[in-house]
């Protein structure tokens, strides 16, 4: 919450400035603030894990290269010593206190554990699938996460786990893996125990794209109708009810912005499939748009990152109407003029809307 | 101090469990090339842009694609992929060639002297009565080499014709044990 702590100071040294408060309140109420907020974003943390991922990296890239400088046996065993040596040390690092090193070192054992699947299949020329390793790496990872209570190692077993869903509907035609959603379900569970709101977020953006995939194999326009319709009603759920579903997902009140994101995926879908179709194509775009401004009016007050989603959505689907349904030249002239009509008018709504929005922030001294 | 303790020792049972599970897989592997029966499979030409991806020469087989009418009537799915059992007779030339196929289940009659049944997945989609051939990957599909080695090795094999030694293990998996251009050994793997 670096936003809100900086905003904050802000706010409260002009208060004692202005005499509302003293100095003594004002720096109780900042210390209160700081102790509460979150993790502050670290930057020792992030680069400790952006470490870590480039150490994982190398070792999956030495895997693949065959070094033969390096005997295989050699390359077996130093990949178990990383394996065990990592995760105890990260244990020893996270009982000294290091957290963020203590995830990397996870990270690399996970690594580690992934390079000793592929070094064996490259021992053994197993063609086999390749997707079924990459579930064996999941599931180790999603234990090791589960085992050491770990927020990074929960999101890497999910990345895996993704990447295992798009290697297998590449692979094969035809064929989403359906019990990617088991998966998904199950690292959800395990992202409870972990505390780990990063994974959450990561799962419900991997839905969509499920649902994205399982459109190109199946059926484009009657995918993203259903993934525009759920995530409305998902939509509406979250708003109408915000803490019971908040309880339930416990994911920062973002699960709007999930919701917006996947509705702006299920129409991008179906403008796509009617590309040709002028009427139905004009519809779609009106309901892209009427869907973006009804999630403004009823949840744009709450969330900053639900109004960034709404602003890029709408301006993607400008550029698109502007750019698809141009037909005969008199055509595209009518459209310029009936589109500059229609911006202006809709541009006009948003000022209004964001001076609504604004109104409080604005004596804060900050609109978005 | 205890909880201090339970924490590493979880995290050493955890990774010698992921050990423990990498090391059956090797031990599984090394015991089919040690024990499993030899055989001599032919390597068809493959299209050559799939020939070389990345490290690893892409290989097919004379017996990656069966004719309909060998395989044994058995009890088989509308689509998708099947278990296929595929019985090999050792010719003349050296090399090893199908002669009855069983989908599902092994066939019921024990494999005579020089013939050995190596298990494998259909890939075709459609349900067999509509193909003529059916094709079968047996998970000896790729040879992976040390980076850089593929190019010379992917340029001979579109001039002659090259053999791969496998061994199968008890329940029909098999494991490439070599890579032979005519008689001669280009790579033998090790056990580990």
């Amino acid at each position: 919450m670096p936003n809100y702590m900086s905003q904050l100071k802000g706010d409260v040294s002009r208060w004692v400035e202005n005499g509302l408060i003293d100095q003594p309140t004002g720096e109780a109420l900042v210390a209160d603030a700081e102790a509460r907020s979150p993790r502050s974003f670290n930057f020792g943390s992030v680069l400790a894990i952006m470490a870590a991922l480039l150490l994982c990296a190398a070792i999956l890239l030495l895997v693949a290269a065959n070094w033969e400088a390096i005997p295989r046996l050699v390359r077996v065993a130093g990949l178990f010593a990383m394996i065990l040596g990592f995760h105890v040390g990260g244990v020893w690092l996270k009982q000294s206190g290091s957290d963020a090193l203590a995830e990397g070192c996870w990270l690399i054992a996970a690594a580690a554990f992934g390079g000793s699947i592929a070094l064996i299949g490259q021992m053994y020329h197993l063609s086999g699938d390749p997707s079924s390793a990459l579930l064996t790496w999941c599931a180790g990872t999603a234990l090791a996460a589960i085992s050491l209570r770990s927020s990074p190692l929960t999101v890497a077993a999910i990345s895996i786990a993704i990447a295992w869903m798009v290697t297998r509907s590449l692979d094969d035609w035809g064929a989403v893996p359906h019990s990617y959603l088991v998966l998904a379900a199950m690292l959800w569970l395990v992202s409870y125990w972990t505390q780990s709101r990063p994974a959450r977020h990561l799962i419900l953006l991997s839905l969509i794209l499920y649902m994205c995939l399982n459109a190109v194999h199946v059926d484009v326009a009657a995918l993203g109708v259903s993934l525009a319709i759920g995530a409305s009603l998902l939509f509406l759920l979250s708003v109408r009810a915000p803490e019971a579903v908040e309880r339930i997902a416990q994911i920062g009140g973002r699960l709007p912005v999930h919701c917006l994101f996947g509705f702006l995926a299920g129409l991008a879908l179906l403008q796509i499939e009617l590309v040709d179709e002028g009427g139905r194509l004009a519809l779609a775009a009106i309901a892209t748009f009427g869907g973006i401004t009804a999630a403004l009016i009823l949840a744009g007050r709450e969330s900053r990152m639900l109004r960034w989603v709404a602003y890029a959505g709408f301006g993607l689907e400008l550029a698109f109407v502007y750019a698809e349904t141009i037909g005969t030249m008199l055509g595209t002239a009518g459209l310029f003029l009936a589109s500059g009509i229609v911006l202006g008018i809709i541009a006009l709504f948003i000022i209004r809307m964001e001076r609504r929005l604004g109104t409080t922030a604005i004596r804060g001294g900050q609109g978005a | 101090m205890i909880r201090k303790h339970r924490l590493l020792i979880i995290a050493a049972v955890l990774a010698l469990v992921q050990i423990g599970f990498l090391a059956v897989m090797i031990a599984g592997r090394a015991s089919i090339l040690r024990n499993g029966h030899e055989v001599l499979l032919k390597v068809e030409p493959v299209d050559p842009r799939d020939l070389l991806r990345g490290d690893y020469v892409r290989l097919g087989y004379e017996i990656s694609a069966i004719p309909a009418e060998m395989v044994a009537k058995a009890k088989r799915k509308e689509r998708g992929a099947d278990t296929i059992f595929v019985r090999l007779k050792k010719e003349p030339d050296g090399f090893w060639r199908a002669v009855s196929a069983s989908l599902g289940t092994p066939s019921p009659t024990p494999p005579a002297e020089g013939e050995v049944e190596i298990r494998g997945t259909t890939t075709s989609s459609r349900s067999l009565q509509e193909n003529t051939v059916i094709r079968i990957e047996y998970g000896i599909e790729r040879f992976y080499l040390p980076e850089g080695e593929g190019k010379p090795i992917e340029r001979d094999m579109r001039m002659r014709s090259f053999g791969i030694l496998a061994a199968i293990g008890k329940d029909g998996t098999p494991q490439i044990k070599a890579l032979m251009d005519g008689n001669e050994m280009l790579f033998q793997e090790p056990l580990y």
